[in-house]
This record gives C-alpha cells, structure tokens and sequence, in this order.
C-alpha cells in the first residue's frame, strides 16, 4: 500500500496537478480560478454552476490539505486502493452495493473484486478492468439521467467530483486491483527512515516525522523550553504540576539525560498510574452508580482501584486483557484476577418497576459487545447488531457470534455475581490504626443511634422530643433497616445514609466518622449451562431468528490473518470469554496494538496518527504515518507489551519535544499539524483541572484508591434527577483528593465534570471532547472549590514569599501554577491588579480557609492589608488564563 | 451533511465571519481569516471541525437546509404519561364496556410495563365536550385549553416503541432508547446555533415534585461535541450554577477581574498564536454578561399583573407556571430550545398517583399556563416562528390497573400530543383511535415521524442532519422518519 492515506483525491488537487499537469484541461480552469480569485468572487462562482465542484475542491484544498498524504500520493505512480478508490467507494456506494445482503440493490457488491468485476460469474460489468470506457459503474456515475445517475439521488449523497471520478477511471485502466483494508492486513515491519538528522536520529519516531515533514518542506518546531517541557510531562504522565523546586532542579540539570531521568521518575509515580488509570476508566465506562432513572449508588471502586495498580506495576496488555475480560475463567483465578473482570460489569442496570429484566440483561451483552470492540479492535461492532455491517466485513451472524462469549454470565439486570472487598484490599494496605479504632468508636454509636432511631419508629411517650425532631419516622425506619443490614451487605447508599445520620445525631463528633466501606464489588461468573444464542433479527431481543439456531461463539473473521480456533484451548469445547481475550492480544492480531498504540499517542498529540481512533474501519481515517504506527505497533509486542516502555518511547522523542507555538508557515501548510512539525497545545479533562488547581494549593491529599469521596458540590444537582442521591460532605482529607475518586452518579454527575466535557459513562469513551464555554469561565471564576484553592495557594505564598515584594509573590504564583516566570507586560498586569484590590480590602474579612461550593460563605478572617486578598485575587485571575488549563 | 455547491454555503460563510469579527473584539490577522474562509465550507456539520467555528465558537448562528418555519422551539415535556383518555379523547364505549375484559384481539402479542393480564377495561370518569372550530374534545380537566383549540395542532395517532420511563424519555428526545445519543434540542443548536450572545443555546427548567426520570441523559448531547448538551436552569435563585460572584466582589471588582483575565489571555495569544484563546477570551466575556443577563431573566418584575395571572404565576415561586413564562423569556432572548420538564404523570393508582386527585391536581398545575404561553407568544408575534410542543413519553392504557386504586399503566401504541405555531396548522386534527383506544386507526405518527417534521420545521432535512461517529452517519431519525405533511401550513 502507498504511504499516505488521503480521504479523498479530491483533496489533493494541487499536488495532483503539480504530479500530473495537464490532465483535465477543465480542472485545471478550476486551479487557478481557485488560487487566484479575489475570495469575495468565491460566492458568485458559486452560482455558475459549471464551478461547483471547484469550490469544493479549492476549499478543501485550503482548508485542509493533508499536506503528508498529498506529498506522499505525488510520488506514486499507480493509483492505490486503500488510500483512493477506497474512501470513494466506500463513502458513495458500499452502503447499497457492500457487505449488508438486507440492503443491497441490483445484487451488486462492489466490495469484492470479482463479484463487481464478473469474475466470479457473477454476471456483472460494473468494472472492466483495464476499459473504464466499458465498465458501467463510470458510465452511471456520468449519467446525467436522474434515474440511472449514481450514487442515485434519493441516497442523498453527494455526486462524485471530476477528480474523483478521474481517480476511479485511472485506476480501472490500471487493472482495479483491490487491496483488503489496511487495518486489517499484517502488521507491516518496517524500519525507520534514514533521514539526516543529526542529533534527533535517536529516536525512530523522529525519523518517521521528519521523513514525511522533510518531503513538504516543514521544518520541525525546536524545543520546547525546559520549564515548559516539565509541566507538558508532569501533566501527561501524572496529571499533576511540577512543584517550583522540581522545575528549577531540572532547568539547572545539564547531564544529557536529565530528561530520561525526569521521565523516569514520573512513571514510576502512584500519580502515573492514577492519571493513566483514569484514562482506561473512560473506557471502561466506570461509574458509582447504575444508570438510567434510578441511579442508585454502586460499590465498583475496588476495580478503579485494580486498574490503578495493574497500570502502576506496567501489567502487560496480554495480560491486563485476559484478566479483565475472563479472569474468572483463569486456572486458579485470584481474587485480584476476579475483581478485574468487573470492567464489563460497569453496565448499567435499570431499577425501575415494571422492566423486563431478560431486556437490560440483553442490552447489558450489547454494550459488551461494543465497548469489546471499541476499546480493542477499534471496530464499529455495534453497527452490525441489527443487520451485516454496511462498510466493515462483520456480518450480522458474526455480531451475534460475538455475543455468545458475554451470554452466558449469571447477573441478569440487577442481580449478580459480587465479590466482597475490603478498602486496601486491592492496594495492598491495610487500614491504619487511627482508622481502625475510629471504627471501633463508630460500631458503638451505631448502637446507639439505633436506639434513638427504635424511638421515633415505634415511639413510646418518654421518647425523648429532640430526637423525634432529628429524624422523621420514615427517614428512622429506612435508618434502621440499613442498621439490621450486616455491615458488608450494605448497599452504597445505606452506608451514606448511615454516615449522615450519625453526623446529625452527634454532631460533635462529626468529623471522627468515616466513609469505611466494604464493598460487594460485581463480578463475572459463566453459568453452569450457558445460556443459548440467537440472532436477533432487527435487534430486537424479542425477535431470535431460531432458523438459523443457536450459535456458537466465535471473534469475527475479518482479520484474515489470525486463525479463529474453532474449538476451546483449554478443554476442548466452545470456546469462552478466555479464548476471545487471548485472541485479542495474540500476537497475530494487527488491531489490538494498532489501536492502542495509536490511543496512547493521541493522549500525547491531542489527535492519534489515526484520528477516528475508535474506528479502523473502512469508514475511519487512515493513518497519517502508517509506517510509524505498524512501527510502533511492532516494537510494543515484541517488548512484551510494556505499556511503560511505550510512554517513555512516545515521551522522549523529539516529536513530543518541540514548542506548541504556532508557527504561519504550518497554518499555510498543515494547518491542522497533522505531521507535526510542532506539539499541540490541549486543554486539561476536568479532573486535571481540579487536580492542578489543588497540587498547586498544597491542599492535595494523596492517598491512594479506596471508597469514592464527596467533596463539596452545590445544592440543586438532583433537582433534575429523579431521585434524590445522599451526598455526605466529606470532611478534611475526602475534601481534597484528586477528582478521579469524586463518587461519580451517572445521572448527576458532580457539576465540574459535565462542564470540562467528562462524558456520563452511560457507554464507553475512547476520546473526550474539548469544549470551550462561558460554563467553564463560571465555574473557574466563581466555584468555591477554586476560591479556596486560590486561597489556599495564596496563604502559601505568603508563607513561602511573605517578606517579598509583590513582584517576588507574582513571580512565586507564576512559578506554582504555570511553572514558568511572567512576563514584563503580565508581571505589571498583576502588580496593578494586587495593588488595587489590596487598597480595596484593607482590614475587611476574606476568606482563608474551607469554603462551600457555592463560594458564598467560609472561614473568613481579617485581611489587615490586603495583602491576603489581593494575592488571592492574583491567583484567581492566573487560574482562569487558558494558559492554566492548558497544557502547552 | 449539504451539498457543498449549495448557496448557502456562501451566505453561511458570510455570516459566520460577521458574527465573528463583530464579536470578537480582537485582530486575529490574516492567519485566522485564511481559516474562517477556509472552515465553514463543509456547511454545519463540518463546520464544527472547522478553524472559523472553532474561533467564533459552536453556538455561531448557521442556515439550515431550506427555510425555517420555525425558528425556535419550546418543548413542554409532560414526564410520566398523560392519561389521553382522560384528556383528549372521549370514548364512549370505553364506558359501555367499562368492568369488562379488553378483548383478546387487543391484547395479543402486547407487553405492558406493570399489567398482569386480569385488568379490566376503564372508562374515563371526566366529562367532555366538543370545543372550536375543529371540534375537539377535551375533558373538563383541562378546560383553559379551550381557549387555544382552534391555535394547536393536535396529533392523536401517536405511537411509541418503548414502554419504561427512562428508556421512553430518551427516545422521546433522542429517538433511541438506551443513552449515548444527542437530544433534539442538541441536534438542534448543532445544526442552528443560537441566535443568543448572552444565555445558552438550549436551556431547560424542570419543576413539579423531582427530576425526570433518566436525568441529564436527556439533555446529553450524546456524542455531539458537549457544547450542545442542554444547561439546566434552576426555577429559583442563581439560574445556572457558578453563575454568582464570590462574596463581596463588586461588579465593577469582576469587570477588573475580567479584564485582568483577558489582557494575560491576550497576551499569551500573541506569545503563542493558539487560536483556541481567542474562543476563550469571547468565552470569558459571555460569562460576565450572562451574570447579568440571566439574573435579569429571572427577574419577571417588569411583566404586568395580567400577565402573571395570565400564566397563574405567582412572583418568585418556582412553579410550571414560572417556567413557562420563564420559556417566554427565553425565546424572546434568542434561546433557540427551551424544554421543560413538569413531573409526575405516571398515574398508575398508586397513593401518589391516582386519578381521582392527582390528574386533576397536575392538570391544573399544567392546564392554565400551557395555554397562557401559546396565547402570549401569539398576541406578542411570536407564536409564527415559535414551535411549542406539548407531550409525555406515551400515553396509558384503556385498561385499569389495580393499585391502591383503579389507575391506567403505560401505553405506546395510541397516545396524543399537540403542537403550536411553527408552521403547523392551527385548530388541526391529525389522527384517531380506535373505539376503545388502544391503536390508531388513522393519521399515526411515529415518534421517528414526529422528530423528522420538528427538523422540518427547523429548516432541516432529517436525513441529511448528520453526524459522523465511530464511522457512522448518526441522525435523530436514525434510519427511519418521515415528515407528517398533512399537518403542515
């Protein structure tokens, strides 16, 4: 296959011409019209008719030229399937002349060669390989009769462009070979290019990038700067800032791998695992809580924190899929082994009366299915749960196949297998002996509250008056039946109910009770008899198609390179959930380390080498680098799928290493920086930006794992919900962990989530967006959490700078929060600003400590200078510069 | 998701770079208007993707397919099911066999939510009459609705797929039943924009006892980018959350504060040329305008004594009263989706949910100040281009449900819902059930139908309102819908 991998030749209109000049006489008309017309004639030609298709062509000539990909086509001779007449084929005519037998139209497939070729006896000659004179697929395309036109216009697809068609034509006289998509074929090996570049040849990622760059004529961006280099990594890899000593002990490091070493350090951080964790967690489509109306609280922790220690210890991918995907299935399974099956028990599970529970029991294997088929093979599986997949080569029979390996579990909607866990469990610690005794403390209060509670249920006359105030009858019997429960058979929700009970009922020793919970994590199990499977015909699970009878379970066949088993390794029968999850990571399969290769460089690029990273599929982008991910993809397996070793692979490179600065001469070229001839600057997720905020601070606790915690959140989140959830503040340390653990209700979410564009976890999420809302400035600006991290990072300021001047302050507030110094024009900016509010708030009170989450009320005190406040106010004006949220 | 060659484009384009220099208030240079020119070319759908919509920011007004009839929309969702038979359609012989077995030919191969199959037929206690011009029937339950008979279209072959709440919500504002997917008022300001600088694209207000039911899932914006999702606003107090200043702060102490914010945030952006600062830089701003704007929203002192009784609003109390003249305000303000949310239909019979009290009870809280809104937008000019939509998730059953009294369960095969203005006709009756109500016998509107006409009436066409997801082209409609002509003006 060629190198490049354009989405569709007409987008390579000027490369085209320079490598085929002359070609169409007309088209060419089009280019200089294009690139020569005054932009305000751009909508007149719009109406001429005959420029149609050249406004397309020009403006997706200048908007978003592929530049690598064009670069690349010009140098090759013949038309190249899979980067061509593929995206054109694909787009326009497999949807009625594809894979899908249920919607295809005069019994044509142009998805196979020899059926669309007649070759097989098949009888057509849509295509005459050699004669697009005589083949009738170029024919219908040019037809201007409405009812022979093609795609027809009641597809309602666009018609073909000139180039387009010109592309189709060549490569018919060229023989119309056909080549199976490229995701699909073997990893390629291939070896990195030899390019001069000095000191950047260390590293074959840079070789890649700069072999494509080198042919358009890009120049690679330098460095970044080194304080700017710590914060980019620091914030990758751990999703916290570098403290200022960190950053000015690597600044000052000369040895030649003081970055190595840097980067090193940071993988080897709890932090790391927290912050990569988090990112398979979005795939996992892990929440607190069951989805749909109800919403009840979940315990599903202990597997948020099985994730956060496999990625800590480098699990390798085999096995971090084997254990996640069949762990129950294991020879000896360790508990550990089956707590991480819980990954496809994160479904959701609809309480509601009335519901047919074999229904959510359906639509709960569905969404195995697809997350199995996102997450690992990049592959739209879903598409073909109600008829064969128009683009992709999975059949409906197949999608069902699919489905036989995850039918056969116990739970059933809301009942199911669970495993008891203790907090620490997973981590491998216990609970200190300061919590064990307020545990001990916290059993003899239960009892008594019990019996208050007895009171106001079946009240006796001498009950004491303020207890029956305390607690309304209702409220004392749901108390009571959560107090009868044993301790580890509580639910999530009666243990908050609890907790909030006995702060009320002894509100002096508020602060002593603790969130201690033991969870019954869910878990899979396989029936004895494994359940029988249907195709369901539309979908729809009322509907087994029992002609065709049960299936067994089978992975789909479209890579034609791995041998589908057809019968159980391990004890000869069908096959289970463990033969699928060592398919999966077999070394024959080119999907699974495509896909996550490309997945890990997307979180470093801000876009992966293949943007549609959750699809592969003929549908997807192609890759912009395909060598360097087949690259990429080899030295992961042949490393032992080392998920550390590929960070620090991606990290050290050069590539990663330039400035984020935008340059004018990419914008013209590349404006999308799609070969990277510098880093990109994103946006941090939501909890990043909590998390920052509060490592800033001082205020992180960094404990690790353990329950979901509660840190302030502003009244009227379930106003809109239909249940009303027990959010129990947390007190000290639950207040100021990283976002990560914020109980997480699907139907609620904390507020800050949903505004930084956290998605609901009701499915899998492979890839956040990246909104940039008035939403978010509210919430910067006025969230009582950031207050108080503001705060909070002014106090240390002041302790760390107190005797400094206000210029020294600034500077330190630049340093924590931005890593780097200010400059001249933003140093005054800030002077003036503290100056200012400090004159304004001599001897009034701000705040200096806790605040609500409505930032309206605190622990205030008396700001004799202003100092306090102003340089507060200081840090709240750098928390709300997109610089802050970004990481450049 | 249109022709590239379509005019449009053109005038799209044009908009787009009104809307952004005239708000920006910042030179981008030449490198940001090579993107503007060159990004809105692929028309709304691809505009998204796009360097001038990522400068002028998502909700930047844009043209849909072909002319809109309606320009905005109000959605008055009626969470937990109205009782069609106790509102909108008489059924005598509902009454006649009233105590009797449904008959078998109705009840085979049909699954209800809470039935066990003994029920017996139900005929509807509340009297009706004949009202307008259009003859409509309408129960003594809702008698304010007589006032706006002859203004609303009222559809009452409506058929649904899916019997829960949760699930049936969702599709009733997705057209799927499990989440993940973009609500109407999404697909909406994805495809328009908003023509408001100062309040959010698609707002909604939810009131009555609780929440919905499936929660914020049904104002996702699925996989649309999030910018779309509808924003909550409370009935009472700060509308939107964060919206208030830290204590003490003085507007003129929050000007400086912006201002400090965007001279650092201008600074930057000529340090690193991101375009992505500018967006954030207009961001901040709204934000700050909005502190007012929606405070002001809020604030109904300017609207007279006959208005509020009008509505049945009491000043200051968070009502579905308030909401709908908060929904007035809303559209009046540019706001291109306001849904309401109004809890609790789901009158099965149980000690909440009768229908000797609790009907007539949600149907006063409701009944006065739905019309009250059709009657204001009209008499202010407003009703032309506004579409008000009037629904629950499905309808009950004409068989009792025996709870701690005679209730109805859940009902997807015959239920009724109006709509009004917005290029819909006016005093219109579209459908008709069976005898004894249980499926529609003529004029039946599937849910996918109804989504393909309020996309038409969108100015859109429901098929090519497209977004390209995990190498699919999504739609509301999925791949079904057909736009209902007949009750088009």
């Amino acid at each position: 296959m060629g190198r490049g991998g354009p989405a569709s030749s007409a987008r390579l209109i000027h490369v085209f011409f320079a490598s085929y000049p002359f070609r169409r006489l007309f088209a060419m008309h089009f280019l200089i019209t294009a690139t020569t017309m005054p932009k305000f004639l751009v909508g007149i030609a719009l109406v001429t008719g005959s420029a149609l298709s050249a406004l397309s062509t020009f403006e997706q000539a200048v908007g978003e030229v592929p530049v690598g990909q064009a670069a690349v086509a010009a140098q090759v001779d013949k038309v190249s399937f899979n980067d061509q007449i593929r995206p054109i084929l694909s787009g326009a005519c497999f949807s009625c002349h594809g894979p899908d037998e249920k919607h295809r139209e005069a019994d044509l497939r142009l998805d196979l060669r020899g059926h669309a070729t007649g070759e097989d006896g098949s009888g057509v000659t849509a295509i005459v390989p050699g004669d697009w004179q005589a083949s009738a697929m170029i024919e219908r395309i040019l037809s201007d009769d409405p009812d022979l036109v093609m795609p027809p216009p009641a597809a309602k697809k666009e018609r073909l462009t000139p180039d387009q068609i010109e592309t189709l034509r060549r490569w018919i006289d060229e023989g119309a070979e056909y080549q199976p998509h490229w995701a699909f074929m073997p990893l390629r090996t291939t070896t990195p290019p030899n390019v001069s570049l000095g000191s950047r040849a260390s590293n074959p990622i840079d070789r890649f990038i700069a072999n494509e760059l080198e042919r358009i004529d890009l120049a690679p961006s330098p460095a970044a700067d080194r304080a700017t280099l710590i914060r980019r990594v620091s914030l990758d890899l751990s999703g916290l800032l570098p403290e200022p000593e960190d950053v000015d002990a690597f600044v000052r490091d000369r040895r030649p791998d003081a970055f190595d070493r840097l980067v090193d350090r940071l993988l080897a951080s709890p932090h790391f695992a927290e912050r990569w964790g988090r990112h398979w967690l979005d795939q996992a489509r892990y929440a607190d809580s069951h989805g749909y109306s109800i919403d009840s609280q979940r315990s599903m922790w202990p597997y948020r924190d099985w994730v956060i220690r496999a990625v800590g210890d480098d699990m390798p991918l085999d096995q971090f899929t084997v254990e996640q995907l069949a762990g129950d299935l294991l020879p000896d399974a360790t508990k550990q082994q089956i707590i991480a099956t819980a990954f496809h028990r994160n479904t959701l599970i609809n309480q509601e009366g009335g519901v047919d529970p074999e229904q959510f029991r359906h639509e709960s294997v569905v969404d195995r299915v697809n997350t199995t088929g996102v997450v690992w093979l990049g592959l739209t599986l879903g598409c073909a749960q109600c008829h064969t997949h128009k683009f992709d080569p999975i059949t409906h029979r197949e999608y069902y196949e699919m489905f036989a390996f995850f039918n056969s579990t116990t739970d059933v909607n809301n009942a199911g297998a669970t495993v008891v866990v203790e907090p620490g469990e997973v981590l491998g610690f216990s609970a200190p002996q300061w919590l064990r005794h307020r545990q001990a403390e916290q059993v003899k209060r239960e009892a008594e509250l019990k019996t208050i509670l007895q009171g106001i249920a079946e009240p006796v006359d001498d009950s004491p008056s303020s207890a029956k105030s305390m607690f309304s009858h209702a409220e004392a019997k749901t108390l009571l039946k959560a107090i009868a429960a044993r301790r580890e058979t509580r639910t999530a929700d009666q243990q908050s109910r609890l907790l909030a009970a006995l702060r009320k009922a002894f509100p002096e020793q508020a602060e002593q009770f603790v969130r201690w919970e033991t969870s019954n994590v869910m878990v899979m199990q396989e029936l004895p008899d494994p359940r029988e499977t249907f195709i369901s015909v539309r979908g729809d699970f009322l509907r087994p198609d029992t002609e065709i009878g049960p299936l067994r379970p089978r992975p789909p066949r479209l890579v034609q390179s791995i041998d589908v088993p057809e019968v159980s390794q391990s004890d000869g029968d069908a096959l289970t959930r463990l033969d699928l999850a060592r398919w999966l990571v077999s070394p024959e399969n080119p999907l699974t380390p495509r896909v996550t290769v490309n997945r890990v460089w997307m979180r470093y690029f801000g876009i992966g080498l293949v943007e549609t990273e959750e699809d592969f599929g003929t549908q997807g982008t192609p890759p912009t680098h395909p060598e360097l991910l087949d690259w990429l993809a080899r030295d992961f397996i042949e490393h032992g799928m080392s998920m550390k070793r590929l960070h620090r692979l991606i990290v050290t490179s050069d590539t990663y290493r330039q400035s984020s600065v935008h340059r004018d001469d990419i914008e013209r070229i590349d404006p999308r920086n799609r070969l990277l001839s510098r880093q990109n600057r994103i946006r941090f997720e939501a909890e990043i930006v909590r998390d920052s905020a509060l490592s800033a601070s001082g205020l992180l606790d960094r404990t690790l794992g353990g329950p979901s915690v509660h840190p302030p959140q502003p009244g009227g989140v379930y106003a809109f919900t239909q249940r009303d959830k027990a959010w129990v503040e947390d007190q000290g340390g639950g207040r100021y962990r990283r976002a990560m653990y914020t109980e997480f209700f699907r139907s609620a979410p904390h507020p800050m989530f949903t505004t930084f564009d956290a998605p609901d976890f009701q499915v899998t999420c492979t890839r956040r967006p990246r909104s940039n809302t008035p939403l978010q400035a509210l919430a910067l600006a006025n969230d009582g959490a950031f207050l108080e991290f503001a705060a909070a990072t002014s106090r240390r300021i002041m302790r760390e700078r107190g005797d400094a001047t206000v210029a020294q302050r600034v500077r330190h507030a630049f340093r924590l929060l931005l890593g780097r110094s200010p400059s001249p024009g933003e140093l005054a900016t800030l002077e003036a600003y503290h100056d200012s509010v400090a004159a304004d708030r001599i001897g009034k009170t701000t705040l200096v400590g806790a605040s609500d989450a409505s930032g309206r009320s605190g622990v205030s005190s008396r700001d004799d200078d202003g100092s306090q406040a102003a340089m507060a106010a200081v840090v709240r004006a750098i928390l709300n510069t997109d610089n802050f949220i970004t990481r450049e | 998701m249109s022709d590239p060659s379509d005019l449009r484009a053109a005038e799209l384009r044009d908009s787009t770079r009104r809307h952004f220099f005239g708000d920006c208030g910042i030179g981008l240079g030449a490198i940001a208007l090579q993107q503007l020119l060159s990004g809105a070319s692929d028309s709304a759908a691809a505009a998204d993707a796009g360097a001038a919509t990522r400068a002028a920011g998502p909700m930047t007004p844009k043209l849909p397919h072909h002319v809109a009839r309606a320009k905005r929309v109000i959605f008055l969702f009626m969470a937990g099911g109205p009782s069609q038979l106790d509102l909108f359609t008489d059924k005598p012989a509902l009454r006649e066999l009233h105590g009797q077995a449904p008959p078998a030919s109705q009840m085979e191969g049909k699954r209800f939510a809470f039935l066990k199959g003994n029920e017996t037929l139900l005929g509807s206690k509340y009297q009706f009459g004949r009202y307008g011009g259009c003859g409509m029937e309408l129960s003594e339950l809702i008698p304010e609705h007589r006032r706006i008979v002859d203004d609303v279209c009222w559809l009452r072959g409506m058929t649904t797929d899916v019997f829960n709440h949760g699930p049936a919500k969702l599709f009733m504002n997705a057209g799927f039943q499990a989440p993940g997917r973009p609500a109407l008022g999404a697909w909406a300001t994805y495809g328009l924009g908003s023509e408001s600088r100062d309040l959010p694209g698609f707002v909604v207000l939810q009131s009555g006892p609780r929440g919905p039911r499936a929660g914020a899932t049904l104002w996702s914006s699925g996989f649309l980018p999030t910018s779309y999702q509808g924003v909550p606003f409370r009935g009472q107090g700060d509308p939107i959350l964060y919206l208030r200043s830290p204590r003490g702060a003085s507007r003129d102490g929050e000007r400086q504060f912006h201002d400090v914010v965007r001279s650092l945030n201008q600074e930057r952006l000529r340090e690193v040329g991101d375009p992505e600062i500018a967006t954030r830089i207009n961001a901040y701003e709204m934000a700050f305008r909005m502190q007012t704007s929606a405070v002001e929203l809020m604030e109904t002192d300017g609207e007279s004594e006959e208005t509020l009784r009008l509505y049945g609003a009491q000043r200051g109390e968070p009502s579905f009263a308030n909401n709908c003249l908060l929904a007035r305000r809303l559209v009046e303000r540019g706001v291109r989706f306001v849904q309401l949310y109004h809890t609790n239909w789901d009158h099965h019979g149980g000690p909440t949910e009768n229908l000797d009290h609790h009907l007539p009870e949600i149907c006063r809280e409701v009944d006065r100040a739905s019309a009250a809104l059709v009657i204001d937008l009209k008499r202010r000019g407003l009703l032309d281009d506004t579409l008000v939509i009037w629904a629950g998730e499905f309808g009950r059953t004409p068989m009792g449900e025996v709870r701690e009294s005679i209730g109805r369960d859940h009902h997807v095969d015959a239920f009724t819902l109006w709509m009004a203005g917005g290029g819909v006709k006016a005093g219109h009756i579209h459908g008709q059930t069976d005898e004894l109500g249980f499926g529609v016998t003529e004029g039946k509107v599937h849910v996918h139908d109804l989504h393909a006409t309020i996309l038409h009436l969108l100015g859109f066409d429901h098929e090519r309102l497209t977004y390209r997801f995990q190498g699919r082209d999504f739609r509301l409609t999925d791949v079904h819908g057909r736009v209902v002509h007949e009750i088009l003006t």
